[in-house]
């Protein structure tokens, strides 16, 4: 009886082994020569889905993967308009994390968690959304039992980077004591980000050094700059959210929000007075020039994307700062990391973002096959190390990781231990259009025709103006 | 009958496309301009707003200013490509050393797309990069940084403007100078006249049909620059190169104010179409007077 037993399990066993091992091609059959179409920012990570990630579904699914990374803006435009026009011309859209608010107010998206509670032939056994970081929740609505609308693929935190050969280098530290009478190390104060800026600024004029002080995202005609401010400048002086009160939906501080509030006119002063200690093109860069510029040795120091600091610390192709980058968390105001630690404020940006399905899209089943392909564990390691993005829990823990960990001065380390001390963009469904009424304040202020305190005080009328031309105030 | 009949049954797959492309969504795009429609506003459906849109355009500081700017790079592009472009044409009417590698490197820029253009003056002038900056520095201590100063942008853009459609316009002109009839030069040489007054009473005149489809279609094209001038400045420092298309562009899809963006396209689209109407009829007002 047992012998029977035992050989009638080792059959089924025999049977099943197979189709679990084969579950790609299994699922994929009746999707087989389909092609799915998707668009994303031209970013590292983004950038290994198309060219290493992609490839592989396809060879394990037979299912075809037309992957388009274009810039910024082209990738919201294209989506937008997709989604908006139903036309099925994608189907997987990235979503960023400040996107994903907008999307959910136009009902964009499929209900993953639906999706798949629907179509459990499509799920794969090995998939875990327990395995996700909490970054997933930004991808939940709150209004629909939290059921997920997009499964994270990159999520990262905006560091403080720092050259550490500059900063260890016992005789720029003697120089450097002796000019300001304390040790150079990593900035914990705003006065210590300054003084460093200056001093290494000073320091590559003197030794003829292409060598500048600080990065500075200061694009004074792109949104790059109202994102440096607002998500990571901003929040390190306590102004949180774009300083818009979200109960009244207001933002001067007459009106009880805190866009031109002392605090944000002091941060703006702090961050504005960076650019004479920046590299000349801070004033054109975005996050992919700030990422050159320190790639390139052209920075002691600055506010990095996560998703550039593994390459910028370990791919000599690419950077010629191997192995001399430094990580640390940004200095903060009195006050604001105690605020953080509590969950009441937060320190920088949490930045990331996830692959949707729209409802528009003709392959949903194909593209919910894929987005379950790239949220396995096992594929993470290598994704980490080209982007320095992290989505799963269990990455932290891949040997590979830790090796590259290691080769990052901890960054992955600190951004498990400290990333809830960031934070994503705020819940604004609006997110787009306060944004392009309030940049161009920041813009002239970078170039000077505005002073910090004209460009929040305008900034703030003009954002307050358009919430009432979208109705979330009384006209 | 029949005949007229045939005709119209030729010209009916060009007028389809024409309606279908053209007037439709002129169309439609004039519908719109008398809503207020926001995607992602509190009520995301269009909402009649009968001629605000128009209204608060007058009153719009941005799109003013963006309007001055294109004007004034209008201005500026255009007088200095069919200047440029007008001697360049005489001087291949001419015999030299090297004409035809000259003429074949001068028409290379005409060939290339408007964003590469943007694309590559960028990377020419993107400092710490790009070797115009660093020459501008390192020969006549010129700091020279088109996100910083307003001035540079915006001859920047002019110059590169300039330089990809000077070509197009030399081009034209020269078709248009080969096909001169040379009995009236050669006679009005036989009878003294001086070689400035046969360009100013022979040439210039019988040119000027040329002349007025060239300007025509260099000031529409200007009117409507955005590509190269995204690549290169994205509108900035600040909105100082934020021309009136790359401002359309702006309020309709990042901002998605659709009903907006529209009036704002239709008054662009206006001032085209008078810009135009009064070139044409300044350039032809002489002639009418004189018959």
């Amino acid at each position: 009886m047992f012998m029977r037993h035992l050989a009638t399990s080792l059959v089924a066993l025999a049977i099943a082994s197979p189709a679990m091992a084969d579950f790609w091609s299994d699922a994929a059959a009746p999707y087989q020569g389909v092609t799915i179409r998707g668009v994303s920012e031209s970013t590292p990570p983004s950038n290994y889905v198309r060219d290493v990630l992609a490839p592989q579904f396809t060879e394990a699914t037979g299912i075809q993967v037309e992957f388009e990374t274009t810039s910024w803006d082209q990738m919201y435009d294209k989506a937008i308009k997709d989604m908006e026009a139903g036309s099925g011309i994608y189907d997987f859209v990235y979503i960023e994390q400040d996107a994903i608010y907008s999307y959910l107010s136009r009902d964009f998206l499929v209900d993953m968690t639906q999706m798949m509670a629907d179509n459990p032939a499509l799920v794969n056994p090995a998939f875990d959304w327990a395995n996700f970081t909490t970054f997933i929740d930004y991808f939940k609505d709150p209004n629909k039992n939290d059921h997920v609308f997009g499964v994270p693929m990159e999520a990262f935190i905006k560091v403080y980077l720092y050259r550490k050969d500059l900063f260890e280098n016992p005789e720029i530290q003697a120089s450097f004591q002796e000019k300001y009478g304390y040790d150079l190390a990593p900035a914990t104060t705003f006065q210590q980000w300054r003084d460093i800026a200056e001093f290494f600024t000073a320091y590559g004029q003197e030794t003829g050094q292409e060598l500048y002080g600080t990065t500075v995202q200061a694009a004074s005609g792109h949104p790059a700059s109202f994102y440096e401010f607002w998500e990571s400048v901003a929040p390190l002086y306590g102004v949180y959210d774009w300083g818009i009160n979200q109960e009244t939906w207001t933002a001067s501080v007459a009106n009880g929000g805190r866009m031109n509030s002392p605090e944000a006119v002091e941060a703006l002063t702090f961050w504005l007075g960076l650019l004479q200690y920046a590299p000349p093109e801070a004033t054109a860069s975005t996050w992919d020039e700030v990422a050159s510029s320190f790639a390139a040795g052209r920075a002691a120091q600055g506010l990095v994307y996560g998703e550039n600091a593994t390459w910028i610390a370990t791919n000599a192709e690419k950077s010629s700062v191997v192995g001399n980058v430094g990580v640390a968390l940004p200095p903060t105001a009195e006050g604001v990391m105690e605020a953080a630690q509590s969950g009441e404020g937060y320190i920088g940006y949490y930045d990331g973002g996830a692959f949707g399905i729209p409802h528009s899209s003709a392959n949903k089943e194909a593209a919910l096959l894929f987005m379950q392909y790239i949220a396995q564990p096992e594929l993470q390691a290598g994704w980490a190390e080209a982007g320095g993005r992290i989505v799963l829990n269990s990455t932290y823990e891949d040997p590979k990781v830790q090796e590259i960990d290691a080769k990052t001065d901890s960054y992955f380390t600190l951004m498990k231990d400290s990333g809830a001390l960031f934070a994503g963009a705020p819940p604004y469904p609006f997110h787009n259009q306060v944004r392009e009424v309030s940049a161009p304040f920041i813009y002239e202020a970078i170039i000077g025709n505005l002073t910090p305190q004209e460009a929040l005080d305008q900034m703030a009328a003009a954002t307050e103006a358009e919430l009432k031309n979208l109705g979330y105030t009384a006209n | 009958m029949r005949s007229s009949t045939t005709g119209w049954l030729l010209l009916a797959p060009t007028i389809a496309v024409l309606v279908l492309t053209g007037v439709l969504p002129f169309l439609y795009v004039l519908a719109i301009s008398f809503f207020d429609w926001n995607l992602f506003a509190v009520n995301p459906e269009p909402r009649w707003a009968a001629a605000n849109n128009f209204r608060r355009l007058v009153h719009d500081a941005e799109f003013l200013k963006s309007i001055w700017l294109t004007l004034l790079f209008t201005l500026w592009v255009v007088a200095s490509q069919v200047i440029l472009g007008f001697a360049l044409a005489r001087l291949m009417m001419r015999d030299f050393p090297f004409k035809k590698v000259f003429r074949a490197v001068h028409t290379l820029p005409l060939m290339i797309a408007p964003i590469a253009v943007g694309a590559t003056w960028r990377l020419m002038t993107v400092p710490g990069l790009g070797p115009i900056p660093y020459y501008l520095k390192d020969w006549f201590g010129i700091d020279y940084r088109l996100s910083m100063f307003p001035d540079q942008a915006f001859a920047s853009v002019v110059v590169m403007d300039i330089w990809h459609w000077t070509p197009f316009v030399t081009l034209t002109i020269l078709a248009g100078l080969s096909n001169l009839p040379q009995e009236p030069v050669e006679q009005a040489r036989i009878d003294g006249a001086q070689e400035w007054q046969i360009f100013r009473d022979i040439v210039l005149p019988a040119m000027k049909p040329v002349l007025l489809t060239t300007i025509f279609i260099r000031i529409m094209d200007a009117l409507r620059v955005v590509d190269e001038v995204w690549m290169l400045t994205q509108g900035g420092p600040g909105a100082e190169t934020r021309f009136i298309g790359l401002h359309i562009w702006k309020i309709v899809f990042p901002k998605t104010d659709y009903g907006y963006g529209s009036a704002m396209s239709l008054l662009t689209l206006y001032m085209t179409i008078v810009i135009c109407w009064l070139l044409y009829a300044a350039m032809t007002a002489r002639k009418d007077r004189a018959s």
